[in-house]
């Protein structure tokens, strides 16, 4: 932008801590094209000024030092402006609370905060939304429960739905069910399945074509326009607008629960197997064909156990609940034991699990399972009891309640088992190729069973994260996964009940068509929707590095035959990872580039004397550091005073060339605070602070050779609610540089 | 790993437990605020929380070998605190009245009376039926005569015409002999079933009388956490009541050997009927008036605290409740009416039907709740011996 304005806002005490009309004049002679101090923007006198100001002085952009971007958002909305058209300097929180009022820091800090945010506004170029035709399609892969609800949800808000089912049937693991538990008052007793109801209603359904014994062939392209080959009979191609994966889950294999008697006794059976004989309305002993006189279930048959399945599957305990319903309901004097560790019938199952316990002849027996003894009358030894020693409880028919495995491929593994293969064949060395055929070797279990088969750079199918689920943040992102227009529903997303599932595909469609009708604007979603600027690649200088299609969490970037990346817009979730990865520094958005974060830096004035005061430059992630520092400030915290503070959407997207530009400047330090990473990462972008904490790990090295110590760079994980820790952590930062001494590169 | 216990969750006993009043054991899921919130609860072996697992798990064994249901006073905190409506108190009165009934001595017997919801008529009519032939047998079916000699305090008649001292004593000393007999066993049974559970130390005896102390007094009572003054003062009361009864029914069979000295000295060589003043008189009056009033602040008690604190009352509780009142009542009109000038067929009714139901209060004292003489005084016994400490 050429005519940026700078509106200076003296309300909520700014006016009293900074004398804005030095700023402003600051600002003019860093080349503002207007400036304009009002005592309340957020009033409507103070909007119409700025609507004056940006008329009279013909601006194309402006820069609002006010309030904190989470502040008054629909006040300065009504200006207009795009991303790419306005600023926000949160001179409020970042200045005038939280640092003394007239202080001569203060106001330096209030003129370089002003000066970057003017340098950041000048490089902002216009934002032209991608356009381009998008399917209202929305492909659902697999027949149950979920994709069941999924499909009904999304035709009732219009859209077409094509769902594919591998099998024959639709229904899923369910349809072999005599019941399901309670969904709704009293909620004491199984409720009659739904599926038979579900499957005629979808069926039926103009807007729903059900392709069954169909499986995918190949998924390319990107939101609003996958192009999608499906084998079945017969083979089709179409063209979809998002995706809803709700492949489901299968059951623990039971043969791999030996302790459990498994195998060694026809009478220790799973409940599926016990499901079969209820649907059938006689339950016996298969090894004499009698009626049990008393049945034992074993709860986390295999689950919550490092040997086998480490999670909770967090329906077993109420598939056992209602069994015992349907078990009673067939043979009112059986007597049932169930052996739990902890009995998990959470909300109004609680009703359910009343119902077992009132039964006489009924009997839930806290304890782990040691074994169970097969010679003679099975028995089942349980330590850990209530009773505080060994006991041993007796049966004629034991039900293992087995968890489930979710019906997930893994793509990156799938991926790297792909790379294996052809290192194994193509590599140099003959070391890396007996590596390669080793690693081949171990994950080779992913060989065939790719299910969405997508044609991207990083993999056949979605990314798992633990347990082999789907990666899907889904208390901040429900549905999403890492593969943007395609979302996770069921049990392969997480495990959960047949009720649980519903809303979860219900949900899932609900994504869908959102992310379809944010396609057709060119919006990104989540976390950044409604963002319609997109990274723009000046491919002339591309190396092929491959960096940016390696670290994109999102699988945004393909890659030609040469390796030169391949841009899919609307796979794009803005993070601004691969312009952080690049080398070149090819990758700019509309509004946020490594020149334009680098320009703010320039403007960060460093006094050039080592004698002076110190600067620091503190990059913080603008989804949860930057928000705990205006929390700060709103509860009275001060920070040291020569902490010059750039927002940046994701650590991810920082380009080491900032830091060296920093550095050479002769700020003496550079902190980076981002989210906490790892398994239980809180990063928006998945990988962005580990990606920032790997690249750090690098500059370290360089900093070495030209003599700056490392611990001039650091980087912070720091989640939003930590607003009391983030002062302390500048503070102490500051303070180690202050026993580090002064950049030696100061003044030249 | 033979010893390891084989539970044996049986519908037989989870059905049998509820009826006694322990039907809720199923929901407990071991918070144990029960135990937390009991006074009386011993540190080193709290309950009634154990209690409540041994029941849901078919412990039977277990819960009879255990002195924690008798150290129990009742007073149900546990249940009015316990977020699952467990009942705890309740399920601890189950097992009393479990215990009661299997090692009772016969065994039958325990069991006609922890059925007395149906058994009931036989319990009441049997005593009342052998009077009634017995009195036939040896031809004293007739009504008694009024006799003019004798002063105002002495009544008009004899109740010896009626029926002779001798046929009561020879019945209830009998009777009480049998009651001692079926008490002993039944509490040697138990005081074994404890000491297989924990090792005691020192004398019963010396260890008996500090309890007997307690029992004196009914400082426990004091001490359960909704340990009301009616509670505690109405059972007091009703303690006593009871003592002074069978006090004035031993000094009544001490007449049988008056005429030595020391029966002089206590006034007792007075022949019958003794005048209305004489102490021994007085002492039985008054352990009806102490019976009265103590059962009544007990049903004061009832009413002002509420179901949940009142706790379930079984088919067996009530026929004692009954039984008991039906003594009172009986045994009062039966004074009464030596004085007012009613038809001599009331009184004989009343007599005969007073002498039936105090034999059948004797005959099912062993096992009906009363049993608690003999099981919570032992129960407390073993506590101090096994070292158990109240906390």
């Amino acid at each position: 932008m050429d005519r940026v304005g700078v509106i200076l806002c003296g309300g909520c005490g700014i006016g009293d801590a900074v004398d804005l009309d030095a700023v402003a004049a600051a600002a003019a002679a860093a080349g503002a094209a207007a400036t304009l101090v009002h005592p309340c923007c957020c009033a409507a006198d103070g909007l119409e000024a700025i609507r004056a100001a940006v008329a009279a002085h013909a601006l194309d952009g402006i820069v609002v030092a006010a309030c904190s971007e989470r502040a008054k958002r629909q006040e300065l909305a009504s200006l207009g402006f795009d991303p790419a058209g306005m600023w926000r300097v949160a001179l409020r929180e970042h200045c005038a609370w939280s640092h003394p009022a007239g202080d001569e820091d203060t106001r330096m800090l209030a003129e370089d905060l002003v000066r970057m945010g003017l340098a950041r506004m000048r490089g902002c170029r216009p934002i032209v939304p991608v356009a381009a035709a998008v399917s209202d399609t929305v492909l659902v892969v697999g027949g149950g429960r979920a994709g069941l609800e999924a499909a009904r949800v999304a035709a009732g808000l219009g859209h077409p739905v094509v769902l594919v089912e591998k099998g024959e049937a639709l229904g899923g693991r369910l349809a072999a069910q005599r019941s399901v538990v309670p969904e709704e008052p009293p909620y004491d007793r199984p409720h009659p399945n739904p599926i038979p109801g579900l499957i005629a209603e979808v069926t039926s359904c103009s807007d729903i074509t059900v392709l069954p014994s169909t499986t995918i062939g190949a998924i390319t392209g990107q939101p609003g326009r996958f192009a999608v080959r499906l084998d079945g009979p017969p083979a089709t191609e179409l063209t979809v607008g998002a995706i809803i994966q709700a492949t489901g889950a299968r059951p623990y294999d039971a043969h791999a629960l030996g302790h459990l008697g498994y195998g060694a006794s026809p009478d220790v059976i799973t409940s599926e197997q016990l499901e079969v004989m209820l649907l059938a309305g006689a339950v016996v002993c298969p090894s004499s064909g009698a009626q049990p006189g008393r049945v034992l279930f074993i709860q986390c048959a295999g689950s919550r156990d490092d040997q086998h399945l480490r999670y909770c599957s967090s329906e077993c305990c109420a598939t056992t609940l209602r069994q015992a319903h349907e078990l009673r309901a067939i043979d009112p004097k059986s007597e049932i034991v169930i052996v739990y560790r902890d009995l998990r019938a959470p909300g109004q199952l609680e009703h359910l699990f009343a119902g077992v316990q009132d039964m006489a002849g009924a009997m839930m027996a806290r304890g782990d399972v040691d074994r169970v003894r097969v010679d003679g009358r099975l028995s089942v030894e349980l330590s850990n009891s209530l009773l505080g020693e060994h006991a041993a409880v007796e049966a004629d028919l034991v039900v293992l309640a087995v968890g489930m495995v979710p019906t997930a491929a893994d793509g990156e593994l799938i991926r790297r088992l792909h790379d294996a293969r052809h290192q194994a064949e193509h590599a140099e060395s003959a070391q890396a190729r007996a590596d390669a055929g080793r690693l081949a070797g171990e994950l080779s279990r992913h060989q065939g069973t790719e299910i969405l088969n997508l044609g991207y750079r990083q993999g056949p199918d979605l990314p798992a994260l633990r347990y082999s689920f789907p990666d899907s943040h889904f208390i901040c992102f429900p549905y999403e996964t890492r593969r943007t227009g395609i979302y996770a529903a069921g049990t392969v997303r997480a495990p959960m009940g047949s009720a649980q599932a519903a809303e979860d595909g219900a949900g899932a469609a609900m994504k869908a068509v959102q992310c379809i009708e944010m396609a057709k604007r060119g919006e990104a979603v989540h976390p950044r929707a409604g963002d319609c600027a997109w990274p723009e690649f000046f491919l002339q200088r591309c190396t092929q590095c491959k960096r940016c299609t390696e670290e994109c969490p999102f699988g945004t970037l393909d890659e030609d035959a040469k390796g030169t990346p391949e841009l899919r817009e609307l796979r794009c979730r803005r993070c601004g990872i691969c312009m952080g990865s690049c080398p070149e520094r090819i990758i700019s958005f509309q509004d946020y580039s490594v020149q334009m974060v680098a320009d703010m830096i320039k403007a960060i004035e460093v006094p050039e004397d080592l004698e002076g005061k110190p600067r620091i430059l503190a990059l913080m992630c603008e989804n949860d550091a930057v928000p705990a520092l205006d929390a700060a400030a709103a509860n009275g915290a001060t920070w040291n005073p020569w902490v010059r503070v750039i927002p940046i959407r994701c650590l991810g997207s920082t380009n080491v060339i900032w830091i060296a530009e920093a550095l050479s400047r002769g700020v003496d330090g550079v902190i980076l605070i981002g989210c906490k990473y790892g398994d239980d990462y809180q990063c928006h972008f998945i990988r962005g602070s580990e990606l920032a904490s790997t690249r750090l790990d690098n500059v370290g090295e360089t900093l070495q050779r030209l003599a700056l110590e490392p611990e001039r760079i650091k980087l912070v994980e720091l989640s939003h609610d930590e607003f009391d820790r983030i002062p302390l952590v500048l503070d102490e930062f500051a303070a180690s540089l202050e026993a580090l001494g002064p950049n030696p590169m100061k003044g030249f | 790993m033979s010893s390891i216990p084989v539970v044996q969750p049986s519908s037989k006993f989870r059905e049998a437990f509820a009826k006694r009043g322990g039907a809720a054991a199923a929901r407990c899921y071991q918070c144990a605020a029960c135990s937390s919130v009991c006074e009386l609860a011993p540190a080193a072996a709290p309950f009634p929380r154990r209690q409540v697992l041994w029941a849901q798990w078919g412990l039977v064994d277990r819960l009879a070998a255990d002195p924690g249901p008798w150290l129990c006073h009742q007073c149900n905190d546990c249940s009015l605190r316990c977020p699952r409506d467990v009942a705890p108190g309740d399920l601890m009165a189950a097992v009393r009245g479990m215990v009661v009934e299997c090692l009772a001595f016969p065994r039958a017997f325990g069991r006609l009376v922890a059925n007395a919801r149906t058994t009931w008529p036989l319990l009441l009519l049997g005593p009342l039926l052998f009077w009634v032939l017995l009195l036939g047998a040896t031809g004293r079916l007739v009504l008694p005569a009024a006799d003019p000699q004798l002063g105002g305090l002495e009544g008009r008649f004899h109740y010896q015409d009626v029926v002779p001292h001798a046929l009561i004593y020879a019945v209830y000393v009998t009777a009480t002999a049998w009651v001692a007999v079926a008490l002993w066993v039944s509490g040697r049974r138990y005081w074994r079933l404890l000491g297989a559970g924990a090792a005691r130390h020192g004398s019963f005896l010396a260890n008996l009388f500090p309890v007997l102390g307690d029992i004196a007094t009914h400082a426990r009572f004091k001490e359960c956490g909704r340990g009301v003054p009616r509670r505690r003062w109405g059972h007091f009361l009703l303690m006593w009541g009871f003592v002074g009864a069978a006090a004035t029914s031993g000094f009544a069979i001490l007449y049988l050997y008056g005429g030595t000295p020391i029966f002089d000295w206590l006034g007792l060589g007075h022949g019958y009927p003794l005048p209305l003043d004489h102490w021994v008189k007085w002492l039985g009056n008054l352990s009806a008036v102490l019976l009265v009033l103590g059962g009544t602040l007990l049903y004061a008690n009832r009413l002002a605290v509420g179901d949940r604190l009142v706790g379930a009352t079984t088919g067996s509780d009530r026929f004692l409740l009954y039984t008991v009142i039906g003594v009172v009542v009986t045994g009062v009109l039966t004074e009464a009416f030596r004085f007012v000038a009613l038809p001599m067929a009331a009184a004989w009714l009343v007599y005969v039907l007073h002498l039936g139901i105090v034999l059948t209060l004797f005959l099912t004292l062993p096992y009906s709740k009363l049993a608690h003489v003999v099981y919570r005084t032992l129960a407390m016994v073993h506590e101090r011996m096994s070292g158990l400490t109240t906390g």
